[in-house]
Order: structure tokens, then sequence, then C-alpha cells
């Protein structure tokens, strides 16, 4: 199989690997780096389970061709935060009753971080639009929309 | 009420961290060595039989390791569902499918699966096999699938346990007293029918499995079921392998379920079993999200007739009931959810006559079966449409109707089990307050293009599914010699925080706090039989055995205690994970488990239940806005006030309700699954099929109450599926009192309603 090397920053290190060109990032992520924090749903773009943050903006990491990462910055959930320094983000969630089953979680704490990288003090719409791509079966949502305030408010404390 | 010192409070889940971190293993994310991947033929025909299928170009494709299909497998018959290993003769379970059949029945029914060193591989592979089709005959519509003339998509002679024309299983038949004399001593009488759509899990982690043969023959599954012991038991029963050799696991989480995977993950399990004894490797499937859409269990689409007689003061004198449930291709759970359709829907309201007659039939689309409320939800749209209607006939308000009706302990009721506990009417009281439920009727002016509504519905349901199946649970809770407890519990925690509800279960009767607990679920081969989680039942059921598992090793370690002080029994507790004596601390539970431990002693409690039945209570309320030109419906608070009996977990209760409410939004707005006139399912993806996201949410009330169930533990009673029950009806209800048109046909959707304002004017 024809194989093309690439390089980027994944959480802030850099990686350079050689892949094959019809791999989507998540494809790369997964199974070739075994970052299985970033979860796949539909492999459309669809659900939003596999979001990380792309230069600072939110993707599908299932609808970026593995190529077009070169030089670009990449975060997963593996790269915000650990059991001993959680990220404000999953520390809220954790709190707030806001993780059922789990599957939609890591996506959804990485859309609403590209949101809370940009925007402090978001209101209730931004919340909700920032996470409108990502869809979660289980909690309705409510304590969703909870932890992400409560972890802007957190932020803006420290 | 009773103080506890873990029960009631909401305590950190316990895979919460693994999840926020993406630390936590789901089937999708597991990766053996030497693993293969299996991709599935699917059908392209709604009935078709196999006349030819050659897999030779397949199995030459580089890095293809086996092929499967009819005919080099075992075609074993079994049903998917879990209902093969509970249902109580003289039932008898519908054992109507096999791992692939000469014959297709559905568009997207299995033909064929290929297992490959690479997913891509195998895709490429399934586009060798050559099948030649000869078309049959298929049928979609329910009604007509009962003619005589209809095909026949399962026959008796082929073994299908049949009670009419394409109706699996049995025809139910509930009665209480004699409908034709209440209907006689009835002032007013409603009848109408409903329809129901098909309502899809659509869970986000997609049916998986990864199967692992030993050279023993000793058979590893990790799968996504929401029930492992059954799981093994229908794959001993496909395989012909003793259970004892089949170990079957989640890894241990699972992206969601709410019935999809009652008994196998679809044929995830069985797929990937077999590809494994067929290449001696370990075999692992993922149902892509189409499969997932077309080729696993929905919620079963129906007919739903209401015949409701009230005396002039509102004394219900008759309900009648009729259920007709398309439950597609394959029987599945279709001879259950029929039935609790018509148990549910007459167990809510007092009347003493009633009757339920109903039955599920096969059709040539994607089979349906469990999913979240299991046939109520179907109940209640229409039940509570009609208790509306019969309210503004009688010139009653609707709360006060149902208020006066609503079934009380000790009231004759169609169940075979007592109703002891209801705090419906606490329900209804708090819900209504908190919706502003005087302010019905009084929200819009003459002329108003947006017109506002306020409505409500009630209903019931389950806490396990005694005795409609068989339903029973053990534990094991071990004082470890480092005094640390270890709770065994065969149900799966799928989202629904069992593993959380457990530990405190375990932690509250030792007399530990949480640090000092850990929970094993979802394990054939550590966990001793439970049946798993559906039926609203993990909590009330695998919590009683629980409760005393733990009660038992407590008791041995007090027994123990009482040695080591020289202290009669009766003056020893623990509290704080240490022996009190008569209020006086004494030793740490670590310092006896450990001298137990130098003594040859351990305190392991084994728990045995078969358990009774509670009824959780609820009555739900929603203000809409209906825009009069366009028939768009914004739904602008949605109150669930839900008897839980004792909320184990708060914060986890209050996210079923959520969650379950907000399903029942989808159910009544905006999901449906429908095919076209060959069969093909319109909606198989996420963007096809209307979910709701987060901007779609109304402000949503969850209200707790707690009328404690003496059969529960501490109280407590199911929660999974209330939230599903009575959500559209409440949302019909309220879209009536808004704009005066009375939708019979879920979803409500903007082209449902504005064709139905369209009605009205002309």
């Amino acid at each position: 199989m024809h194989k093309l090397s690439v390089a980027f920053q994944l959480n802030n290190k850099s990686v350079s690997l050689s892949v094959d060109p019809n791999d989507t990032l998540l494809d790369v992520l997964r199974n070739q780096l075994n970052l299985t924090g970033t979860k796949k749903g539909c492999g459309k773009g669809e659900c939003g389970a596999c979001t990380v943050i792309l230069d600072g903006e939110a993707v599908n990491a299932c609808l970026v061709p593995i190529m077009k990462v070169m030089g670009c910055s990449v975060q997963t959930i593996e790269g915000i935060g650990d059991a001993e320094h959680l990220h404000p983000l999953q520390e809220a969630f954790i709190d707030k009753g806001a993780i059922q089953c789990g599957y939609c979680t890591p996506g959804m704490i990485m859309s609403s971080k590209a949101l809370l990288d940009k925007n402090k003090t978001p209101n209730q719409a931004e919340i909700r639009e920032a996470i409108a791509g990502n869809i979660c079966r289980c909690t309705g949502y409510v304590k969703i929309e909870e932890a992400v305030q409560a972890a802007a408010e957190k932020m803006r404390e420290r | 009420m009773k103080e506890y010192q873990v029960v009631g409070k909401s305590v950190r889940r316990l895979d919460a961290l693994e999840k926020a971190t993406g630390m936590g293993t789901f089937t999708t994310d597991l990766v053996l060595p030497g693993m293969l991947y299996a991709k599935v033929l699917r059908s392209p025909h709604a009935h078709a039989r196999i006349v030819r299928i050659d897999t030779s170009r397949a199995e030459q494709l580089p890095g293809v390791e086996a092929v499967a299909c009819f005919k080099n497998t075992t075609r074993k018959r079994f049903n998917h569902s879990a209902t093969m290993t509970f249902t109580v003769p003289p039932m008898e379970a519908v054992l109507d499918e096999c791992i692939y059949d000469d014959v297709v029945r559905y568009v997207g029914d299995e033909v064929a699966a290929v297992a490959a060193v690479s997913e891509r591989i195998a895709e490429e592979a399934l586009a060798l096999i050559d099948v030649e089709y000869e078309l049959l005959p298929a049928v979609f519509d329910p009604v007509k699938a009962m003619e005589p003339n209809a095909p026949d998509i399962h026959t008796r002679k082929a073994g299908c346990f049949l009670c009419g024309k394409n109706i699996p299983g049995e025809k139910i038949h509930l009665a209480l007293g004699n409908v034709e004399e209440g209907f006689k001593e009835s002032d007013v009488i409603i009848e109408e029918t409903f329809y129901l759509p098909v309502q899809k899990q659509a869970q986000l982690e997609t049916q998986a499995a990864l199967a692992t043969v030993s050279h023993n023959g000793d058979i590893t599954v990790w799968s996504t079921t929401q029930t492992p012991h059954p799981t093994r038991q229908i794959l001993s029963h496909i395989f012909e392998i003793s259970q004892s050799k089949i170990r079957v696991l989640n890894p241990p989480y699972i992206g969601g379920g709410f019935g999809v995977r009652i008994g196998l993950s679809a044929k995830a399990e069985p797929i990937a079993v077999d590809l494994a004894m067929k290449t001696k490797k370990p075999v692992k499937i993922v149902y892509d999200r189409k499969e997932d859409f077309t080729s696993t269990d929905t919620r079963h689409s129906g007919i739903v007739t209401v015949k409701l007689g009230a005396k002039k003061d509102g004394t219900f004198q008759a309900l009648q009931l009729k259920g007709l449930l398309n439950t597609g291709a394959y029987c599945s759970f279709g001879a259950e959810t029929i039935g609790v359709l018509g148990a549910m829907g007459l167990s809510v309201y007092r009347a003493p006559h009633m009757l339920y007659t109903g039955n599920s039939v096969y059709t040539n689309i994607t089979p349906a079966g469990a999913f979240r409320g299991f046939g109520n939800p179907q109940a209640m749209f229409a039940i509570e449409s009609v208790v509306d209607m019969m309210a503004e006939q009688l010139g009653m308000d609707a709360k006060e109707l149902r208020l006066k009706n609503i079934i009380k302990p000790g009231d004759p009721w169609i169940l075979p089990y007592s109703c002891q506990s209801t705090g419906l009417t606490e329900c209804i009281e708090k819900g209504a307050k908190e919706i502003g439920w005087e302010r019905r009727g009084k929200l819009n002016k003459p002329g108003d293009r947006l017109r506002r509504g306020i409505g409500m519905a009630v209903g019931t349901h389950v806490s396990d599914a005694w005795p409609f199946c068989g339903d029973f649970s053990n534990a094991y809770v071990t004082i470890q010699a480092d005094g640390s407890v270890h709770v065994a519990s065969g149900v799966p925690d799928m989202g629904t925080g069992t593993r959380t509800t457990l530990g405190q279960f375990a932690a509250e009767v030792i007399g530990v706090g949480m640090e000092h607990i850990s929970v094993t679920i979802a394990d054939t081969q550590s966990t001793p039989f439970d049946i798993g989680s559906h039926a609203s039942r993990t909590c009330y059921v695998a919590g009683q055995a629980v409760m005393q598992a733990a009660a038992e090793a407590r008791s041995y370690a007090l027994t123990y205690a009482a040695k080591m002080l020289n202290e009669p029994l009766e003056n020893l507790t623990i509290q704080n994970a240490a022996v009190y004596c008569r209020g006086e601390r004494k030793l740490t539970l670590a310092e006896v488990a450990r001298h137990a431990h130098l003594h040859n002693e351990q305190f392991i409690g084994v728990g045995k239940v078969i358990p009774q039945n509670a009824p959780p209570w609820l009555a739900h309320f929603a203000e809409v806005e209906v825009d009069t030109e366009t028939g768009q419906v914004r739904l602008l608070k949605l109150v669930a006030a839900h008897d839980v009996g004792k909320a184990i977990n708060p914060v986890i209760v209050e996210g079923q309700l959520q969650g379950g409410v907000v399903q029942g939004m989808g159910y009544a707005l905006s999901e449906e699954v429908l095919f076209d006139r060959d069969g093909r399912s319109q909606h198989d993806a996420y963007h096809k099929y209307m979910l709701l996201t987060a901007e779609d949410m109304p402000e949503i009330k969850a209200i707790i109450v707690e009328a404690e169930d003496p059969t529960g533990p501490c109280g407590a009673k199911g929660v999974g599926e209330t939230g599903q029950v009575a959500t559209a009806p409440a949302i019909a209800n309220a879209i009536y009192d808004a704009v005066g048109v009375r939708l019979k046909q879920l979803p409500m959707t903007e082209e449902r309603v504005f064709q139905a304002l369209q009605n009205q004017l002309n």
C-alpha cells in the first residue's frame, strides 16, 4: 500500500507518521496511535462523537483526511487532562452528572472546550450552538449544558 | 423516613472519571493480536429466496480468511432477544431466525459475512459475493399482513410458533369485569384509533462484538449486550456448546442501549463467534451506523384503539383497548411487547370493566423489539389522548378527571401483583404547580398566530419483568482481607449508573463509605447469573440481591468481631468501616478482616433474589407554542414528576428522567423511520433521522416524588423507562389546548400539524 509521511502537533507533542493517505484523522488516532478516547459513532460527521480540536476549531475527526493535518495542531480528549489534573470541563461533567453511557462525552467535552477557549462567558444559546453537532442520547443535554456553564465559571475564577 | 449514610446521596459515579478522560473502554475500542474484522453482506430485497450464492471470488481476495453464509454455517434457530432464555412454559418462545438463512425477509437481513485482515478488505470482499435472488411477494402493512392472501413470512411448517396468519406467539387477552355491561352503564363513550411510528434507539455506540475461541474450544465474547448471562445462553443454544465454556462480558462500558441489545447485540455476537471458529482467530464486528438503523431492533410501530366509557360525574366505567404492533421480519420481543402494551395501558385507571386484546404481526421491515417503555408509550399516547377528550366532553378539568380515576392501592387492577404504593397524586399536584396548570386555556387572544397550550398525561411502568417473564438476580459481596468491599453482579451499566447504585447499596448495608467499594459487573465468568439490564430492573432487583449479599457478608464480619471482642453480637454494629460496641469504636473493619484472613476465614455473602414487582408512577406536563401558519410546534417547558419509590442517587435518577423525557419528545415531534414501497428504510442515518439536539431543548424540570414501595430496595422502584411513557400525550394534549386540533398520529411533525390545522379550517 502506498504510504505517505505526515507530521503534526498532537496534544502539544510533535508526531511524525507513515500513513495511508486514504485514512482519516480518526482512523489514525484510533487505529495507529491507539488513542481510543476519540469515539466513532457514525463515520460521516453526523454525531460529533469523534470531535477533536484542530488549530483551535472543533472538527469531526472522521471527516478530516489525515494529510490535511500536516503542520497543524490537534488536541484530543487525552491531551486536555488526566485523572490527577482534570480540565475544568472534565471536572464539571463528572460533578454535574453530565455523563451517562460516556460515548458522546469526549466529543462533547472537546466541542465545549473549543467554545470556552474562545469565549469565557458563553450564554445558553452559545453553549447550545457549540454542542449542537454532538448527539447525546442519554442525558437530554440538561446536565451537559449545566456542566459547560459550571466549567466556564470555574475557568473564570482561575 | 429512614436516615441513610450513602443511599439517597448523589455520590460521584464510579465510571465518571474514566469516561471523562477518554480512558473508558468500549467494545468498539478493543483490539487483540491477530484480530480479524468482519463485515456483513445484507439483503437488498424485502423478501427473497437465495437461489444461488457463490463466495469463491470473495474467498480468493488476499486478506480474506473466511466467508460465512447459510451453506457453511449452523442453521440452528433462535431469537436474538433474551425472550428465548426466560419465556416460562406454557408460553413458548418464538425461534424464527438463524444467523444466515436461504430466505431474506427484510432489506438489511444478513446474507453472508466476511472476516479479513482489515475492515476495508472485508468490505471489498462483500462486493465479490455473487447472489442470485428469487423475489418473493412482500407485505409492509400490519393489517394487510394478517389477510389470508398475504405472503407467509414465517410458517408453522418451518417450525415457527404462530397463532394466526403472520402472528407470532400468542394473542393477548386481558379482562376485568364485563366491558359490554360497563359501556351500557356509561353516560359518555369515546372511541378513537391512534397510529404509532417506528422509533429508533439510535444509541451512540453501534452493535459490536469481539470473539475469540481457544484451542480448548472455550469462547470469550466482549460485546455491547445489556444481558451478558442470557447472551451466553443464546450462544450456547446456537453453537451447541455448554454454557460453562462460554464467557460473555462488557469491556466494561456500553455506549447506551435503551433496549436494543437485550439478548444479542442484533447478530454481532453469533457472527463474530462463527467467524472466530472458522478462522481460529479473534474476530471483531462493529455495525456501521446504517446497519444499526436498518438491521437492529426498533420500537414497534402500530395501531391502538381506545374505547372509554364514563358516568356524567367522570367516574370511569369501562375501558377497552386494542393493540396491533408491527414486529417486522422477526419476532424478537414482539410477543411480549404487545402484552406489556395492554398490561400497562389498563393499570393506570380504576374501572370496573376492562378488556384488552392485541397481537403482533410480521411484515417485511426491520424487526422491532425492546425500546425504553416497551409497548407502554404506544398505549399511553392513545389512552391519555382519549382521557383528555373525555374531560372536554364532560366539561371537567383534565387534571381533576385523572385525580378522580387513578388507581389507588387496594383497587382491583389487571396486573397479577398488587399495587402497594403510589405517589401519583403528589406527582400530579407538584407537576401542575410547576407548569402553572391554572393558566391552561387562558394563554391566547383571538387572532394570535402563535398560540400557546398546556397539556398533561400520566402513567406507570414496571420495576422488573416478573411475572411476564422469568426474572431473578444473584450477587456476591466480599469483604476482602484489607476490609475493602467487592461487589459482583451480572448486570451491565449501559450508562444508567447501575454500578454506582449497586455500590451504594453495599456501602450502606455494610457500613462503609464509597471509597471502600469496588464493583465488578457484566461478566459471566466472575459474576453469578443475572437476567441483566432491562425492564427497569437493575436497581430494583439486582439492588435487592446486592443488599442481601452485603447483609450476609456483614453478619459474618460481625459474628467474627463478636468472637474477637468477646462481646454479644447484638451489641455490635459497623459504621464508617469500623466495629462499634454499644457506641464505642473498637476495631476497624480492616483489622477484623485481616484477623479473619490469618485464621482462614473470608466474609463472602451471596444474594439470591426472586423479585416481586412494583409500579413507579409519573405525571408529565408540557407547555407548547404552535405556529398556526406553519404547523411548527415549539416546546417551551416539560415537567416530569415521577414517583421513583426512593431515589438511591438523585442526580442519576434525574438524569434517567431527563434523558427519557427527551426521547419521548423525539417520539412526539420528530423521530420516525419510514420505509419506501420496496421496504427500504428512508431514515438510515443520523442526519436523516430527526434526533433532537441541544438547540431543540425546552426548559426541562424533573421532580422526584418518593412513595417508597415495601418490596423495593430501600423502597426504590424502577426508573429507567418511565421518562419515555407519557411525554408524547402530554405534548399532544398541549397542542390541542393551543389550537384545538387532535393529532392521532405520531410524530406530530410540522406537516401533520399543518394538515390538521387545514382540515380544521375546512
